[in-house]
Order: structure tokens, then sequence, then C-alpha cells
């Protein structure tokens, strides 16, 4: 049976989404939704067809005409990667902020700080210098956004390595605070702490680096340490409230645990883990399960423990890497229902098409199917052979294959003509293709696979 | 398959689309996504650095017809003009539309009355008696037809309440009156406001070409493949042209192409090369076929399948031959397989996220060939055709988890998983009118790529193609339904998340190419530009070569043209616009120039709609012929009769020695000459010989001298707010301190060249008129006020760069405001 991501997170009901339609809508947008059939669906490119027909009415004021021409000008030219003309246009564009329409005015920032930042990105001519006052001016222009800014202007000067005039900004904006406190603006503000615990992380790892380099006994040592001590404490204070938010926050987890770990908080760094993990409002971010793993490795967790978290990530990404190291796992385990479950792993990374290649995949597989088929439990195999029987000689064994792979990488093709052998029997083309060839190094091995695919292939009658 | 060892901070909010109190943190740009994060001494995996300069550049600033045009004859359709109402209000913020059904009814009842009406007399045959003596029959449902014609004998009594009515008249009237008024106009109406909604529908998104009708076969040899699309007038034609590549990297069409007759449109192409076996199917209306390709060029027949709902699309599997994924508008996806021919793998005729009332299925595979996505308009699900029916997880959807827009919905989801894959192959592609999404198999629901595409028509159409060399990102190719190519550059892989390389790009779209082609008259002119206009339905590219980073793009228009263009990467070399722009070459408009005479060869369309014609010769034999008529109204009469076109010639009338009359400039009025000249067809030679007389003269050389003029008046309107200003007062305290507070940024890049346009352009004596303007113009809100700006953010002041060097006071600042931002 090919394995599924789990179904962990049920999916919601059908019936919460079609809040959207039951929404109450305004007055506009009930003649539109009834002009448009009831489907509910936009068209950015409405506006440009009903241009070519409507003729009567009021028309659009100038003042709104040239501005967006001048918008799509801009757009033109970044897609075009002409900086200079874009930033000529810009020039002009800014008159939408004085635009009579307060709909208008209060979005207008938002979009001159999208394409006036980009137009800074890449201009060639541009410096951080610009960069920076034109970020500083925007952060106040309309109050919304300045959060969003300062957020991304951090960023901004973390990508160029300015990391002191990052944590500058991010300090800033942090005590910021404009009315009432929105669930958006707290997102925000932790997301924003977030990045200043990281800075702090930064600082602190490069202390843990000078640190392992200084003796113990050194009184140096013991001020240092303290120092890191009290840092810590107000980092894990900015990384808290926005790991709790249901998100990917791989960067802000890792640093934390990693602080933690180092404090010797065990408990705490597996609770973060856990959480993370575990928790059912997070999206299924593979690298959680991962990491709980790590950690429990670290902390040489007893086998059913690891077990039991790579089950899971078994479940989401049956695909990926550290199953091979499942899979080791449950063949050393006492558990009957473990090692069966050792041979679906493999058969459930080999069913990828990344993973078709894997040697160590296919090695593991051999040896694994010979052993069980050795130990007489053919249906183990059989049950996990039911499922790819259809599909599986022309996914791996086919002709081309065969001649492919022994010519990319022989000692794969032999890996794959056992396997093969073993579960279609010696005539199949792949195995007999593989074992008609004649090399120097590889024979004997070439022997000992027919010898045992004679004996072991679940397609000998059974006796 | 490794995993991204560190996912890009991302908010993750289940919701409805279009959910306010979260915020959208992708609304960032395009560079957002270029950022890195200097990670700890430890940290490896680094993103590679940005591309900033990372550059196809088109080799003509167009694309161009590869085969002559089609021998058949193309009409462009209903338009918008067709079928909205024309007296809707401009100015709205959401636009409003309003099907025109009362004015296509009235057409259709003047135009086609027999239609219209015929059902409903059948109906009512019985109720007449059309010949025949008197009606002794004891009915009183039974009219005399003749009788009451001859009632009505061409008098109307239009509102004339005394106007006399006959017994049966007024019968018939009482009798027919409900029948004959209402329902025609009912049961027309509605079914007439159906069909008009459903093609306003289709005209602002034609689903059917999802995927699209091209596809590039590669052969063995490096430099040529085959074409496969559909052509002819109803696109029932499935043809195989081979194309081979000269070193310069233009196609080159070898031969006739082959053909393949089918009995409907071809909507979709897919092909896949699998184990060195090239399949290809084809989706049309209600059909679907697989054909395998063979070393010969002769494609043979495997599987041809009905779709008794409809199919929405189809998709072959990239991992084993053969495999078909198929899905039809009742909901359900079927995926044929070679081995245990068609299964049904999923059905629902609901939708997936919410309630969205949209037939349009789609179906791809995905990393796994067992396990297929299946997708609709509001999410994409992942299914395994092994597993349990009905189950499934949601790869994407429509919803706050993507930070997606009110109103947002799925128009193409593709799998992006390729033989050679640079990017781990658990990669989809997911399209919607606003947004692009890249999404990962292995976590769901939360796209790891987002990019406002902004494309200005749907975008049905998307290639991932190789990458031009081992560390090169991978091109993307994005088509709308309007012709509008955009050009994504993906990198990323192994152990780091995909993202964008460098800035996306637009490409050249067909109507580009118009300046190309000569100077037509306007109703040749406007036949081109419908032609060049027709939506893409199709988009194919030949790879890159790894030796020189050529990228050759088809485009398949539903007029059955094939364009193509060229790209080349250009070397990274830091470039600021001085690149001059491509031009076309002479070999290119000669080319252009012969395609163009092929198409005005064509007939013209037959037009679906003419208007009626009625038979004047029973009308002219009614009449009787007087005899004392002269010569000349009975050959008027005849020439009608036998519908001939009349010259004063066939009337005998010897042709007058006056010249038409001519307006009394005539040699100087330049719009009737030319207009003499276009309708003796020889417009461009006009235009040419014009062209030459005007640079001599000076009454024409007055109008681009004036012109140039203003637009150095408008360039200096915006430099002049860097001009120093000599006397201005002196700097108030205010501004001192900002001085000190903010360093002055850099030289904006603009203003070099405004303000050389500024010293050209204006002289002295105006700059102080232009300047007292500015100050007057409407636009000193910039003093720290409570609308603009947050009373504790003093700093928040519109402060120029230049003013710190030339500060004013507070009244005469206001026009600085537009340079502050750098620009």
């Amino acid at each position: 049976m090919p394995r599924r991501p789990s179904r962990r997170r049920c999916e919601t009901d059908v019936s919460d989404f079609s809040e959207e339609l039951r929404k109450p809508v305004t007055e506009d947008e009930q003649m539109e939704t009834s002009m448009l059939s009831a489907k509910g669906m936009h068209f950015p490119w409405l506006q440009k067809q009903l241009e070519t027909v409507v003729t009567g009415g009021k028309k659009k004021k100038d003042f709104a005409q040239t501005t967006r021409t001048c918008l799509s000008f801009i757009q033109d030219a970044l897609l075009k990667h002409q900086w200079q003309q874009a930033a000529e246009y810009m020039h002009s564009y800014l008159q939408t902020l004085e635009d009579w329409d307060s709909y208008k005015k209060q979005a207008a920032p938002e979009i001159i700080w999208k394409l006036g930042s980009e137009i800074l990105f890449y201009h060639p001519k541009s410096n951080m210098e610009t960069f920076n006052t034109f970020a500083d001016r925007m952060k106040n222009i309309g109050v919304l956004n300045y959060l969003k800014i300062s957020l991304q202007h951090a960023l901004y000067l973390l990508h160029h390595g300015m990391l002191e005039e990052a944590n500058r900004t991010l300090s800033q904006a942090e005590t910021w605070r404009y009315g009432e406190k929105s669930s958006s603006q707290e997102i925000l503000i932790n997301l924003v702490q977030a990045y200043k615990g990281l800075l702090e992380y930064y600082a602190w790892s490069k202390k843990k680096m000078e640190l392992s380099k200084i003796d113990e006994d050194d009184y140096a040592f013991t001020t240092k340490s303290r120092n890191m001590l009290s840092q810590s404490w107000k980092t894990s204070v900015n990384f808290c409230a926005l790991i709790k938010t249901p998100g990917v926050w791989d960067l802000f987890v890792k640093s934390y645990v990693e602080m933690l770990e180092f404090y010797g908080d065990q408990d705490g760094a597996r609770e973060v883990l856990t959480n993370y993990a575990y928790d059912e409002k997070f999206p299924s971010n593979p690298n959680a399960h991962i990491y709980l793993y790590n950690f429990l490795k670290r902390e040489k967790a007893p086998r059913a423990k690891l077990i039991s978290v790579l089950k899971i990530l078994y479940d989401i990404v049956p695909s990926h890497t550290l199953m091979l190291e499942f899979h080791m796992l449950l063949r050393k385990s006492e558990k009957e229902e473990h090692r069966k479950l050792g041979l679906a792993v493999l058969f459930g990374v080999l069913d990828f098409a990344g993973c078709t290649k894997n040697i160590t995949a296919w090695t593991y597989l051999a040896k694994y199917l010979k052993q069980i088929l050795m130990v007489n439990h053919l249906s183990w195999v059989q049950e996990e052979w039911k499922s790819r029987k259809n599909w599986w000689p022309t996914f791996h064994f086919s002709h081309f294959w065969a001649k492919s792979d022994w010519k990319e990488d022989s000692d794969l093709a032999c890996e794959k003509a056992l396997v093969a052998g073993l579960l279609l029997g010696k005539g199949y083309r792949y195995f007999r293709y593989i074992s008609k060839q004649d090399h120097e190094i590889l024979r004997k091995k070439i022997k000992r696979m027919k010898k045992s695919v004679k004996k072991y292939s679940i397609t000998n009658p059974v006796v | 398959m490794e995993f991204p060892s560190n996912l890009h901070p991302t908010l993750f909010m289940a919701g409805p689309l279009g959910m306010t109190d979260v915020p959208d943190l992708s609304f960032m740009c395009s560079w957002k996504d270029a950022l890195t994060l200097p990670g700890p001494q430890n940290c490896k995996d680094r993103a590679l650095p940005l591309a900033k300069d990372l550059l196809w550049e088109p080799s003509m600033p167009g694309p161009l017809p590869l085969l002559p045009p089609g021998p058949d004859p193309w009409d462009p359709g209903v338009t918008a003009r067709d079928l909205l109402f024309r007296g809707g209000y401009h100015y709205r913020r959401r636009p409003q539309v309003v099907l025109d059904v009362t004015e296509q009814l009235s057409r259709f009842l003047w135009d086609h009355g027999d239609i219209a009406f015929a059902p409903l007399g059948k109906l009512m045959l019985e109720n007449f008696k059309l010949e025949g003596g008197r009606n002794y029959s004891k009915k009183r449902t039974v009219v005399r037809v003749k009788r009451l014609l001859q009632d009505l004998g061409g008098y109307q009594p239009w509102g004339c309440p005394w106007a006399h009515v006959s017994h049966r008249l007024r019968r018939f009237s009482i009798l027919g009156g409900p029948v004959l008024s209402r329902s025609v106009s009912l049961l027309l109406g509605k079914l007439l406001h159906e069909e008009l909604a459903l093609r306003w529908e289709q005209l602002l998104l034609d689903e059917a070409f999802t995927g699209g009708a091209l596809a590039w076969l590669p052969s063995r040899t490096a430099r040529t493949g085959q074409l496969v699309y559909p052509a002819g007038g109803a696109l029932d034609r499935l043809y195989f042209q081979e194309v081979s590549l000269t070193s310069a990297g233009n196609p080159r069409v070898l031969k006739n192409p082959g053909h393949i007759q089918l009995r409907g449109p071809v909507r979709q192409v897919v092909t896949s090369t699998i184990q060195e076996e090239t399949l290809l199917a084809v989706r049309s209306d209600y059909h679907c076929a697989m054909w395998k390709v063979g070393k010969p060029g002769e494609p043979a027949p495997l599987k041809v399948l009905q779709v008794e709902k409809g199919a929405t699309g189809i998709n072959l599997s990239p991992h084993l031959p053969g495999e078909l994924a198929i899905c039809s508008r009742s909901g359900a996806v079927c995926l044929w397989t070679p081995q245990d021919g068609l299964q049904l793998v999923y059905k629902d005729p609901e939708t997936l996220a919410f309630r969205d009332p949209s037939p349009w299925r789609w179906a791809d595979f995905t990393a796994h060939p067992r396990v297929l996505t299946v997708g609709d308009r509001t999410g994409v699900k992942m299914i395994d055709t092994q597993g349990p029916p009905g189950c499934g997880l949601l790869l994407f959807r429509c919803g706050a988890e993507a930070s997606c827009q009110k109103g947002e919905r799925v128009l193409l989801a593709q799998y992006l998983g390729q033989p050679d894959p640079v990017f781990p192959p658990t990669l989809h592609l997911i399209c919607t009118q606003f947004s692009l999404y890249l999404v990962d198999e292995r976590l769901p629901l939360v796209p790891v790529l987002k990019w406002d595409h902004g494309l200005p028509s749907a975008p049905l159409l998307a290639r991932l193609l190789p990458p031009a060399g081992p560390s090169c990102p991978q091109p993307l190719l994005l088509g709308g339904q309007g012709g509008q190519l955009q050009l994504l550059h993906i990198s990323g892989g192994g152990t780091s998340m995909p993202r964008l390389a460098g800035p996306p790009q637009t490409l050249p779209s067909v109507t580009d190419s118009l300046s190309t082609f000569p100077l037509l008259e306007p109703k040749h002119q406007q036949q081109l530009e419908e032609r060049l206009q027709a939506p893409t339905i199709g988009l194919a590219a030949a790879p890159p070569w790894i030796s020189t980073p050529i990228l050759l793009l088809f485009q398949l228009s539903a007029a059955g043209d094939i364009f193509h263009q060229q790209l080349r990467l250009l070397p990274g070399a830091p470039l600021l616009d001085q690149t001059p722009p491509p031009s076309w070459t002479p070999q290119a408009t000669a080319h252009c120039s012969r395609w163009l005479v092929d198409l005005l060869e064509l007939p013209p369309s037959p037009t679906a709609w003419a208007a009626p014609t009625f038979s004047h010769r029973r009308l002219l034999g009614h009449m009787d012929l007087q005899k004392s008529e002269g010569e000349l109204p009975q050959r008027l009469r005849v020439a009608m009769a036998r519908g001939q076109l009349l010259r004063p010639g066939d009337l005998g009338t010897p042709p007058t020695a006056e010249p038409p009359p001519a307006p009394e400039c005539a040699p100087q009025d330049e719009l009737s000459e030319r207009l003499s000249e276009a309708w003796e067809g020889r417009g461009a030679t006009w235009w040419e010989r014009q062209q030459g007389r005007a640079s001599g003269s000076q009454t024409q050389a007055k109008r681009p001298k004036r012109r140039t003029q203003l637009s150095s008046t408008f360039s200096s309107l915006t430099s002049c707010l860097d001009l120093p200003d000599d006397n201005s007062p002196p700097p108030s305290p205010d501004q001192t301190s900002f001085k000190a507070r903010l360093e002055p940024p850099g030289i904006p890049p603009s203003q070099e060249s405004t303000q050389e346009l500024w010293e050209r352009g204006v002289r002295s004596e105006r700059r102080q008129t232009l300047r007292d303007y500015m100050a007057k113009l409407p636009l000193q809100k910039d003093t720290p006020g409570p609308a603009a700006t947050p009373p504790s953010q003093p700093s928040s002041n519109w402060v120029t760069s230049s003013q710190q060097q030339t500060p004013v006071p507070r009244g005469s600042q206001a026009p600085r405001k537009r340079q502050r931002m750098g620009f």
C-alpha cells in the first residue's frame, strides 16, 4: 500500500467556507455579483472589457486616468527590467497620494512601497542609503503600513548584513502602537519581536563560538557566560509569542531550541518542539517532526520514542531521506509489527519519482527482502506487492531501465535486479538482462544474486 | 528525497478567502523572496546569490508567424460590445455589467421573425382557417385568416382609442394576445439571457483551452522537433509540423505537415516522453484520444474515450507510459491505464473547499505514480487512486492559508515534476487570476512561493523549461489568454526552497508585432489586428541548449496561426536600460509582408449574421407596369429585378463632363487626397510620398517642435522640484534639526536626466512663473497633520533631500513632496 500523508488535520466541512457567500454584501457588490452570475469569481480584466463598451455616464477623472496609466507604465517597465524608466514614472506616480478618492488614497502607500522598494532594490544606481530614506518615509505615510514596512526594511538590512541597523529598526517597530491593537497588528508585532530575537540569537551564537575558544577556568569565561544567560532570557520572551501562533517558524524554533538546550532546559526545548510538531492548528510541517526527532536522538531517547516520531513523519512524507534511518530502527526492533512496517517503509520510499535511483534504498530492500523471505514471511511481501505489481514492473523494471541503469550505475542495476528477481521471478526481463551481463568485478555478486532468486523468489511455486 | 531544512517563516491561518484581520505578508514584493537571512556561522544552506540582471532578451520586438495563414477564414466572434448594455456608468469602483437583452431580443424579432414566431403559428394552426369558403364550424376558436388580413389591411390603430376594430380583430387579439405578446418574449428572453450570460462568461474566461493546445515533441537529434497543434476553421485537424532549428536558433519549417482529421475541435494537446516512448493525448469537447508517436512520425492510435458530460482536462503520466487522467464536467476524474483500462478515481459534483457552482475540473499527477491531484475552482486535492474512495488531502485551498483575495479562483494546476528535475519532483504550480503559487506536496496548504502576476487575461498556459545551464535557474513561462507572456526564474532544489532567482519579466506578445507590418487601409488593418489579437490557445518551447542559451517559444492563436520568438540569456553584465531595444530585421519585415499578402488573399469570413433580404421580385410582379414609363425607370426596374449593380453607363446616359464636386482647397486637403489614394489602394505609397515631402516642409516641422516644447515643460514640472532655489529665505530651526538627524540620501537616479531637460526646455524667464505656479498647487498637506502622519511620529514629516540643502519656509515646501522618495 503506498502510504499517503495522514489525514491528521481533517478537512473542514464544506459549509464552513460557504461563509464567503453569506457575508453581508454592500450594494455595489450585490449588483455586481447578480450581474456576473452567481459565481462570485472576480475578473481583474473585467474593467478593461467594460471600457470598450460603456460610453455614457460619468467619465473617470483625468487625475484617476493619468494615475492609472502611470501605474501601468511602471508595472510594465518593472517587468521589462527598465529600472531607470520605472524610477522616472514613479516620480510622477507619487501624485496618487493626493487622490480625492479616500479608498485609493488609503491603498496608495502600499502600492508605492511595493513598487518603489522593488525599483530601489534592483536599480543599479540605487544604494542602501536611498533605500533606507525611502523606507523611513514610507513607514509614516498611512499608519497602517508602519509595521509591515518596518519588518521588510529590517529584512532588507539583514539581507545586506547590517544587523545593528536592522535591530534598531525592529526595536522601533516593536514599541510602535496605533489605535486599538488589532489581531493583525499583534501578529506583526510578534513577528517583529521574533526577528529581533533572531538577531539576538545571532549575537549569542557568535559569543558561544568565542566562548568555546576560551578556557573554562578563566575569569573571562564566567562573566561571559553570565552575560549570555541574561541574554537568553530576553530572547526567549521574543520567540515565545510568535511560535505559539500557527505558522511555519522553522528558523525561530531551531534557534530557540538551540539556546534552551545550551542552558540545559531540556524540558523546555522538548515542549517547544512537541508543540510545534503536534499542535493541530499548525500546518503539517515535516521539519517540525524532523527537529523533534533530531532532538530526541541527541537526547538518546529510547528507540520506541524515536520510532513513534518517525512514524508520523512517515505518514506525512514517506519519501524523506530519514525513512532509511527509520527502516534501520524498525528492522532492529523486537516487535514483529515493527519489522513488518520496516518493509513497507522501504517500498514506500521507492514509490516516489525522486527516489527511484536511491541506491541505499534498493540495497536495503534487496537485503531485507531476502532476509524476510528466508524466515518465511512471504505474506508480508505479498501484501506490499499486491498494490504495486501492476505498475512497479513498468516503473522500475522495464527493459529501458535495465539498459540505462546498467550503463549508468551497474551497482544499482544489480540491487534492482535482485529485487526484480525476488518479486517477479527469474524469467523477468530486468533480472534476465542484468544476469546476462558480463562484468569482472560484479561477476561474483551476480552469481550470488541468481542463487538467491532461484531459492527465494515469491513467484516460486509453494512447496 | 531531501526536504528543505529551513522553510521561510509563514503565517498559517485557516479561514475563508479575503480575510482582512490577518496581515497578508505576501503583499510584499518580488524582492522579498530574494532576501536571505545571514545564518549563524554553522549555517550551511545559504541560498544562491540573487541574480539581479537575469534577463532573457527577445531578439526581435515581437513574435513572427511561423507558417503561412491557413486557408480557412477566421471570425473573432462576439465581443463585449455585442453583449453589454452601452449606457452604463463609467466611473464606478466596482464595474457593473448589464447584459443587453432588450436590444438583442428586438433585433432578433425583427431579423428572424420567422424563427421567433413560426413555432407559435404552428401551435395555433388549428385555430386558423387558411383557405376555403365560409366556415360553418361551430368552434368559436377558429379564425379565418383571409378576413382577418382584410380587416387588418394596412390599418393599424396605434394608440387611437376611437379606431374601429372589427369583431374578428377583437376576438383575435383577445385570444391571441396573451400568447403572442408574452410567451414569445418570455421564453425567448429567458433563453437569450442565458445564452448571452454564457457568452459573456466565455468572453471573460474561456476555460476550454486550459492547459493549451500546442506541444513540442523533441526528436532524437537535438535541433529538430515536431509541433503538434490543431488548425483549420474549426480547429478539428491535428497537425504534426516538423521544425528544425538553425545554428542561430531560428526555426525552419520542414516539408508539409502531416495531419489527422478529427470530429471535434481540439482543446488541449499533451505529450509525455517516458523511457524513450513518446505519447500524445488530445482533448476535444466530448472525446479524448491518445496516440503513440513512433519513429517514422506516424502516430499510432492507442485509445479513444468518450466523455458524455464533456471533458475539462487531461494529463499524461510523467512516470508510466500510456497512463492518462481525464476529468469530466460531472465532477468525475478517471485514470486510464493500459493494464487496467478506465478506472473511476474520484467523483464529487460539489467543489472542494467551498461551494462554487463551476463544473470545471482538473487532474494531474504527483511524485507518486498512483496519487493524482484533483482540482476545481476552489482548491486542489491529492487523491490516492488505490486508497478508499473519497479520501484525500487538500494540497491547496482558496482561502486564508494562501492569503487569497476575495473572488480568487484556481484557473490552472500543473505538476512540475520533470524527468530530469532540478527541484524535487514534488512541486505543483497553481495559477489564479491574481497570483501564481508554488506548492510542495509534502507541505500541503502552505505555498512555498507566491507571486502576483498581474496578467490582464486568464493565465491558462504554463511551461516549466529545463535550465539553460548547470547552475542556472529554471525558466517558468506563464501565458495569458490574451497573448501576454511572462517569464519567471526559479531556483532552488535540494535543501533549499524554490524561490524567484530574479525579478520576473514580460515577453513581447503577438500584438507587439503589429509594427512590422506595412500600413494598411482601415478595413485590412482591422482584419490584421483582429487576427493578431486572437486569443492564445497554446504555448510551447524548444528547450534551451546548454552551449548557447537560446530559448525558442511558440504560441498558437485561436485563428490557427503559430508565432515564434527567440530569447537569449543576456550575459550577466550590469545594465541600465542602455541596451538598445531589439529591432526588426529586414528579413522579418519581408516575411511578415509575405504573410500579410497571404492573409489578405483569404476569402472574407462568412458573417455569422446577415441583414434579412426580402424578395422584391414578387412585389415587383404585383405592380402594374405603367406603359407610359420612360426608358430609364424601366431599366432601373430590370436591374432591380435581376439584382444587378447599375452604373451610369448602363442607363445610357453619357458620363457627365463635369468633375465630381471637390472641396475648394482640393490640392491642399490632405485628408481627401489620402482617402482617394487609399480608395484606389495606393495608401501606402501616398504615405511614403507624403513623408518625403513633409521632411522639407516647414509647416510640418512646426508640430513636433511644439510637442517637444510641451513635453519638456512637463518633465521640467517634475524636475523643477530638484532645482536649487536661489532666493529662498534662511532655514527654519525646525528643519535644521532634521538636517542633523537625517543623512542626505544619494542623488536620485532620475535627477540628472530630468534636470537636463529642464535646462533645455524652459527658458529662464519662465522658470520663475513655473515656480510660482508650483507653489500655488494644493500640495501643502506635508506640514505634519493628523490626516497624513501619526502625531506620535514627528520625524515622519515630509522633508525632501534637497530641502536640507536649501530649506524654505513651510508655505512653499509643498511642491517638493514628490522628489523625496529617492527617485
